[in-house]
């Protein structure tokens, strides 16, 4: 019995580099240690009780044994895990290189530590949804405004008052109601063959549905998140009927059924199946900076086009990638520091020369391959809005077959 | 009088104890039903107006498609490796089962950069052989390219069930054969197959799981399966109720179709050990050898050393990329949490199974079929129902903080990775006649024993076997640690997972690497182990 207590507690502390166990080990007040102590104080006592003889003493230590149980229940049930360090917790949807790079330059600066659950948008919410006000969580990070918009619907963030946040972020990109803020943006743009299609036959996202584009258009499945906000923002600016009916255009004039990924959009264009892709901008960026020589020239083969600039057109639909803070977070002080460092002008830096997205703080420039695609009119409307039209452009899709 | 003789009860305390560990492991599954009572509004209507009838017969048709290769590419390569003697049979012996090592959706995301546009063939064609290279420019996300993947990825499931089939086989059986006056053809078809129709059926089943629970590869290919279905009510119409409703009817559908299996199973069930000596290996005819080779090679190839040279190529033009601090660290972690899990696991699943070869009586063989329930749910449906335990504990306990933890990730694992371990155990157990238990008890050795001197050492290849597969599906695990992983922990798979789909594969192939030769290396101890299985002398 001794020897397998030991395994157990051999297997908590030692085997696992997870921060849960260095915490363990750091402020002895995580629960599931006291858990463990009690084990080995009851295997430890038992031994001691098979081992001495002495009826007296054997009876003593029966005592005690009982006093260290109700003790340590006493200890259990008070202990809230009221830790107070330095760290901060993330729930984030975004897994970049770039956001290690950011966390690791957070820490270095400021001593606070980062710690990341990376998972799917959905998944997050239902997690931080039901550890309710238990959770870790002090931020959710999503790439999508839809999602932040749904966890702030859920109840599930509080309200963010910073001045410096306020200060540097692009007004446009706000919050209306403070509950997130964006860290960087994107636009879904559409891209057009060099061989195939002139610049002034594309006009705007309503245009796609014209009997010109039959069997030429590329974009990827309905379940995708990025289409989703697409056809939420084309609901609010136009209304359901409308969206109906260009969902269904967009349908009939489908190169082929939806599938993979935004670049297999674009080498789809290259490999001749379509003419025009509708995808997000960041995705042109990285065809053009890789290193295989197919997909360089796969990236090369087309042209980025900003839809709906026209005069009295509402601008190129855009997404943020955003943060929200976490209803019960029990570092907020530290939740709100690293939120300012984000949107600083060296967090921001960071994320521009490690990826093709938009910074959301205007005093800084998108990466030389961004900048060279021009300025473009971004669409203004309340991004929030993405998540509220969410579950109708879904019926949307599937009403009128966009896979 | 019923009630009265289940009360009446041998080695009561094992059974109670079994009943204890069984409920653990339902609860969660009993958490989601208890959900299934909470739904307020359900648009399971709705869904089943849209998409779901599509969702379903693409799901079927999907199953259809992969399990046909599968049986194609497993059941003649075992044939041939079982019964001939020909130059590089040792090798195919060898690889054949290596497949399994490669996670279906790093399967998927190669095979699908392979043959895209800017991927090596089409390329290579466009340089060289301009002229015909519009012929392969194709769109090849196609589902029936998806299936043959997925039967590229999965066959060895059946491969390994017929290759043991027809090798214990004896030479009863082919004398009898030659005695009726049956060709080869006709014998494989008219005896060894109907024979082997059990394992055959037990690795179709797992195929079939695999399909139905297979979420990546799917979502890449466009390929709307029920599964995805499920996915979509629970994430894009954020109806969770609806979800659970999707969950449990896969899950009495998986219930039937185990059912069916079993019934199947049941009438042809016969015992190998009473069967005489092994038959040696007999020669090829010239002829007959350039099929073998091919047969033989197109899964090994399509199913290993192409995707492997293609990882390992992405390796090298990536090499300067690499954090071998990280990879480390991933390693260890993907090796630790998959060799705990697997260790409870096998514990768990002996402990069930002895209980119910010493005890006999319905209790315990109807938890035993309900633990394998697991299995039939997908893994992230698995992580959302540890999610409601875990968080309605919470309310009870509030300072115990099992949500988020490496034992909550574990506690997982078991619960869907159970009937995985279970089966290699179950098999070699229902070889031993009930005789042992009976003539054990006469001897006066109580359970405890019977376990110690006789159960471990006569299954200890099968412990091992169960082992070594629990492990490789734990080392390929995603959706379960995506959601229910404690802070800054990483596993091969989830690293692996992330790169893929931000499209960087080339980023992502030295985790699936890394994966890849793990699971390769255990796979190769598996075949040892088969092997001494299979070459065990007869009387």
């Amino acid at each position: 019995m001794t020897i397998k207590v030991s395994i157990v507690e051999f297997i908590s502390f030692f085997f696992f580099d997870c921060d849960q166990t260095e915490m363990v080990i750091k402020n002895n007040t995580d629960p599931s240690n006291i858990f463990f102590i009690i084990i080995f104080l009851n295997v430890f006592l038992d031994y001691i009780c098979s081992n001495i003889k002495l009826i007296y003493i054997q009876s003593k230590l029966k005592i005690m044994k009982k006093i260290f149980y109700s003790l340590l229940v006493c200890l259990l049930v008070s202990c809230n895990g009221e830790k107070k360090s330095d760290e901060v917790n993330l729930y984030s949807q975004r897994h970049y290189s770039v956001d290690k790079l950011q966390y690791e330059n957070f820490e270095k600066l400021t001593g606070i530590k980062v710690n990341v659950i990376k998972a799917n948008a959905d998944e997050l919410i239902e997690r931080l949804k039901n550890e309710g006000k238990n959770s870790p969580a002090d931020l959710f990070v999503t790439v999508d405004a839809g999602k932040l918009y749904k966890a702030y619907d859920m109840g599930l963030l509080q309200k963010i008052s910073s001045d410096v946040i306020n200060s540097n972020v692009s007004e446009k990109l706000k919050d209306k109601n403070g509950f997130w803020i964006p860290i960087t943006y994107r636009a879904r743009i559409l891209v057009y063959s060099n061989e195939r299609v002139t610049k002034d036959e594309l006009s705007t996202y309503e245009d796609l549905v014209d009997k010109k584009w039959k069997g030429r258009i590329l974009v990827r499945s309905s379940s995708n998140a990025y289409n989703q906000a697409l056809m939420s923002s084309i609901v609010a600016n136009n209304g359901a009927e409308a969206s109906i009916e260009w969902s269904k255009g967009m349908v009939n004039n489908f190169a082929r059924d939806p599938k993979g990924s935004d670049r297999d959009q674009v080498k789809a264009i290259a490999a001749g199946q379509g003419d025009i892709a509708v995808v997000n901008s960041y995705y042109i960026g990285l065809l053009l900076s890789s290193k295989k020589q197919e997909e360089l020239n796969a990236g090369k083969a087309v042209t980025v086009f900003f839809p709906n600039q026209g005069e009295n057109q509402r601008g190129s639909h855009i997404n943020i990638s955003g943060i929200g803070l976490a209803k019960n977070s029990p570092n907020k002080q530290n939740a709100i520091k690293l939120m300012e460092y984000l949107t600083s002008e060296t967090g921001q830096k960071t994320y521009v020369d490690n990826s093709y997205e938009y910074p959301a703080n205007p005093a800084v420039n998108p990466s030389e391959i961004v900048k060279s695609w021009g300025e473009f009119k971004i669409d203004e409307l309340d991004l929030n809005m993405l998540g509220e039209y969410r579950d109708q452009a879904i019926r949307i899709f599937d009403q009128t077959g966009w896979k | 009088m019923e009630i009265k003789g289940i009360f009446k009860l041998e080695n009561k305390s094992w059974v109670l104890g079994s009943v204890i560990v069984a409920i653990l492991v339902l609860l969660p599954i009993l958490f989601l039903i208890r959900g299934l009572l909470k739904i307020e509004e359900s648009d399971l209507v709705y869904l089943l107006n849209t998409i779901l009838l599509e969702y379903t017969l693409n799901t079927f048709y999907l199953i259809f498609i992969t399990s046909l290769f599968s049986l194609f590419f497993g059941i003649l390569p075992a044939w041939y490796v079982s019964k001939y003697k020909f130059a590089g049979r040792s090798f195919f012996d060898l690889t054949l089962y290596l497949p399994l090592a490669i996670p279906s959706y790093i399967m998927a995301f190669t095979y699908s950069d392979i043959l895209s546009f800017t991927g090596p063939i089409q390329s290579f064609l466009r340089t060289h052989f301009n002229s015909i290279s519009n012929i392969f420019n194709k769109d090849y996300l196609q589902i029936e390219v998806l299936g043959v993947v997925l039967a590229l990825a999965l066959y060895p499931y059946i491969y390994s069930a017929s290759r043991i089939s027809f090798s214990l086989i004896g030479v009863n059986y082919v004398n009898l054969s030659k005695n009726l006056g049956l060709s080869k053809i006709k014998s494989f078809f008219k005896i060894f197959l109907p024979l082997s129709k059990p394992a055959i059926l037990s690795g179709l089943f797992l195929v079939i799981m695999e399909v139905l629970n297979e979420y990546g590869a799917v979502k890449y290919f466009g390929v709307n399966t029920y599964t995805s279905g499920i996915f979509r009510a629970w994430f894009s119409m954020n109806n969770i109720g609806t979800a659970i409703q999707l969950s449990i009817i896969l899950l009495i559908v998986v219930l039937s179709l185990f059912y069916l299996e079993k019934l199947i199973n049941v009438k042809s069930k016969f015992s190998y050990s009473v069967n005489s000596k092994r038959q040696n290996l007999r020669n090829l005819k010239e002829t007959k050898l350039f099929l073998v080779y091919i047969v033989c090679s197109i899964p090994v190839f399509f199913g290993f050393f192409i995707p492997l040279g293609f990882i390992i190529n992405n390796v090298i033009l990536t090499y300067f990329k690499i954090d071998f601090n990280q990879l480390f660290e991933l390693v260890s972690n993907s090796i630790k949490v998959s060799t705990i899990a697997s260790i409870l696991i096998i514990i768990i699943a002996l402990l069930f199974l002895f209980i119910e070869k010493i005890t006999k009586n319905k209790i315990n063989h109807i938890i035993s079929q309900l633990i394998s329930l697991g299995y039939a749910l997908p893994g992230a449906v698995i992580g959302l129902s540890l999610i409601l335990m875990a968080t309605s504990f919470n309310d009870i306990f509030s300072s115990l903080s099992i949500m988020g933890s490496i034992y909550l990730l574990i506690y997982a694992y078991i619960i869907r990775f159970l009937a995985v371990g279970k089966s290699p155990i179950k098999s070699s157990l229902d070889k031993h006649p009930d005789s042992y238990t009976d003539t054990a008890k006469n001897l006066g050795l109580s359970p405890i024993m019977q376990l110690k001197e006789i159960y471990l050492p006569i299954n200890k290849f099968a412990l091992i076997t169960a082992f070594i597969v629990t492990f490789i599906d734990l080392m390929k695990e995603l959706p379960i640690t995506l959601i229910l992983r404690p802070f800054n922990f990483d596993t091969l798979g989830t690293q692996t997972y992330e790169y893929a789909i931000e499209e960087m594969i080339p980023l992502s192939s030295i985790y699936s690497l890394s994966i890849i030769i793990i699971s390769t290396v255990m796979l190769l101890f598996l075949k040892n182990i088969i092997n001494k299985q299979i070459n065990v002398p007869r009387g």
